[in-house]
């Protein structure tokens, strides 16, 4: 087996293919989600479509919380604006999807950067609190204009390819409708793949690539010691509202992924706090501060989830409780598990693989 | 000026138990730098044991003190469980396992006792209510009051006057200190633990009266006094208490006075509106009223 090329200088610290393997893994990787969506069925479709929607909303976090150190309880909320943003503009302008993914991480961001500020004061547990009250507030001011959301009802989210009205007469079908593109058939699911796809591509190189540049290196710096980082010249107020802003602008796009994908959604659930955990919980089952680990949590969370509600039903003593309830339950014993035996997460049990079979058949 | 009496009234006894629950916050705080999401989840607990020990005929009196006694062993066994292993490690994984432990706490409430809601019964009329200046104020405000200021005065003689207290206060301020003094930390750890639990179940029992109800949401009171704790400062016994007495009758008086005046905005206004003081107040003063401000060394 491949071992690391030797470290020479500080370029090779920074190349995004280490080796030939991670090309591989990664040819390997698109292809088989290339392919996934003419092997699956309708089901498994849809926990694929959410898988992405998850790593996207992941991945973000990862940048505010992982890369930076700055803990949201609140990122619920974030995605909460972007569903919103989706579902308003979609209904009242008939805006095309196009326009409306980035008009929904836009709106995210600009909340994040005016809670941003907030985190250059706040550290820690108190920032996770003022978090948790944004999430409440934007619920709130959410539910209090029905004249827009629609309040407690929940609104549904139309999917334009064009500006409404010409929608029938532009060359572009409508996004519903199912198509054939080079002898494929492209069902509304499929085509919501495709677009899930390219966003979580986009969204996952983004993140890798702030985590090998200067800006990433501070944020870094910011999270292990934000004082230290101050005398070493960082600039730490731009490195924490840029992570809120670019974190939340991600969010807020997986928001309105989130919103396309279901088609209809009301305020909580489930843009609750118990949403903003599974977050927090993915990152930390998947491995804090890799973009690996917010890719590898948010799958292994969302195909986990059936598997853990079919195992739910199985066990007698939980038949009082909900199907949602009990594989909550169950990923939680999952997640208080990996935090006592294994700190790094789905990570840590990759890096030891990985160790394992470099320096076979040697123990060590 | 009735109106304003009866709200001052019923918002001191929401006011106590909110001090309660943000004492339970702050004596964990304090000794061992954790917030303890699950508070919330042992209110409950304490509250449905309340009910549970009252319905097999214990008298009133001792089931509430059984109650309390099994919810602080239960809060010390959780600490020693789950967040024992934890020390030493990042902010965010005691707050995401205390939730967790909050989450499995509740889904033993839902299985145990279902989700259908429970009368607490109390030794008084449940309903009564007597004047006090010409406002009408629930019997049940009035005990929770009295009961919510007895269990802080204890509280507070207990930390100044004790040999535990003074170990408590040890702990800390400086955890490897007092073990070098010989201080038995890991016990310290389990004995706030157990006043913690203790507390919320304490706070459970007067929340659930009249006219709440026990059932598993009891809980979701504990997020509403975050605020108290935060606003207070997180490691200031003393903040916590005025700030939630502050924030709940604060609450009432926005419940009462402000919500009507905001049109649809105002729905349920009073229910954000500790987390809208606590961010405008967190502007001023990011730890709190009385929090310590940390003193960072590189």
């Amino acid at each position: 087996m491949p071992t690391r090329k030797l470290i020479v200088e500080y370029a090779d610290d920074l190349v995004l293919f280490p080796d030939r393997w991670h090309k591989i893994g990664l040819v390997i990787w698109v292809s088989t989600m290339l392919a996934f969506p003419f092997v699956a069925n309708h089901h498994w479709l849809t926990t694929g479509n959410l898988a992405m929607i998850t790593i996207v909303g992941a991945t973000s976090l990862m940048i505010l919380t992982g890369f930076t150190g700055q803990i949201s309880l609140g990122h619920a909320a974030f995605l909460a604006i972007g569903a919103y943003t989706a579902a308003v503009f979609g209904n009242r302008f008939g805006l095309p999807f196009w326009l409306i993914l980035p008009l929904a991480g836009l709106l995210a961001a600009l909340v994040g950067l005016c809670i941003g500020p907030f985190a250059l004061r706040l550290e820690g547990l108190y920032l996770a609190i003022v978090t948790i009250g944004l999430l409440f507030l934007v619920n709130h001011v959410l539910l209090s204009f029905p004249q827009y959301t629609n309040g407690v009802v929940g609104i549904g989210v139309p999917v334009h390819s064009w500006f409404a009205g010409s929608d029938s007469g532009s060359m572009l079908s409508g996004f519903n409708n199912t198509s054939h593109v080079l002898g494929l058939e492209l069902t509304f699911e499929r085509k919501l793949y495709f677009l899930f796809l390219v966003l979580t591509l986009v969204t996952v190189a983004v993140a890798t690539n702030i985590k090998r540049s200067a800006s990433g290196r501070a944020m870094a710096a910011v999270r292990d010691h934000d004082v230290a980082a101050a005398v070493m010249g960082i600039d730490h107020a731009r490195a924490k509202v840029t992570a809120f802003g670019v974190s939340s602008f991600f969010a807020g796009v997986a928001g309105a992924m989130f919103a396309f994908q279901q088609q209809y959604i009301t305020v909580e659930p489930p843009f609750n706090m118990m949403m903003s955990i599974q977050y927090i919980s993915i990152i930390v089952l998947g491995g804090m501060g890799t973009v690996f680990g917010a890719v590898a949590g948010a799958m292994v969370y969302t195909f986990l989830s059936p598997l853990l509600e079919l195992i739910g039903r199985q066990l007698p003593f939980l038949s009082n409780l909900s199907s949602g309830q009990q594989s909550t339950m169950l990923f939680a014993i999952v997640v208080c598990g990996f935090l006592i035996f294994e700190p790094l997460g789905l990570f840590g049990i990759w890096l030891r693989i990985k160790r394992y079979f470099a320096g076979w058949p040697f123990r060590y | 000026m009735e109106t304003f009496l009866q709200l001052l009234g019923s918002g001191l006894a929401l006011g106590a138990m909110y001090a309660l629950i943000a004492l339970g916050f702050v004596v964990i705080y304090r000794a061992s730098q954790v917030f303890n999401f699950a508070q919330g989840d042992l209110l409950g607990l304490g509250a449905f044991l309340m009910v549970a020990l009252n319905s097999a005929g214990l008298p009133w009196g001792l089931s509430l003190l059984v109650a309390m006694l099994l919810t602080g062993l239960v809060a010390a066994g959780i600490e020693r469980a789950f967040l024992r292993p934890l020390i030493g490690r990042p902010v965010f994984v005691t707050i995401i396992i205390t939730i967790f432990v909050g989450f499995l706490l509740r889904t033993f409430l839902v299985l145990v006792w279902g989700p259908q809601p429970y009368g607490m019964a109390t030794p008084w009329d449940t309903s009564g209510s007597i004047d006090i200046l010409g406002a009408t104020v629930l019997l049940n405000a009035v005990a929770a009051t009295v009961a919510g200021a007895i269990a802080l005065t204890l509280f507070f003689l207990l930390i100044k006057y004790s040999r535990f207290g003074v170990a408590m206060r040890a702990t800390a301020s400086d955890q490897e200190a007092a073990l070098a003094l010989g201080i038995p930390v890991g016990r310290i750890f389990g004995a706030t633990w157990f006043i913690a639990g203790a507390y919320a179940a304490l706070a459970g029992i007067f929340l659930g009266m009249f006219p709440r109800s026990v059932d598993v949401n009891l809980g979701y009171i504990a997020l509403r006094a975050f605020p108290a704790a935060v606003i207070g400062g997180l490691d200031s016994a003393a903040g916590a208490v005025i700030a939630g007495l502050a924030l709940g009758v604060l609450e009432v008086m926005t419940q009462g006075y402000i919500n009507p005046n905001l049109g649809h905005f105002g729905q349920n206004f009073h229910a954000v509106f500790p987390y809208v003081a606590m961010i405008l107040f967190l502007i001023i003063r990011p730890y709190g009223l009385f929090g310590r401000e940390e003193v960072k060394r590189v």
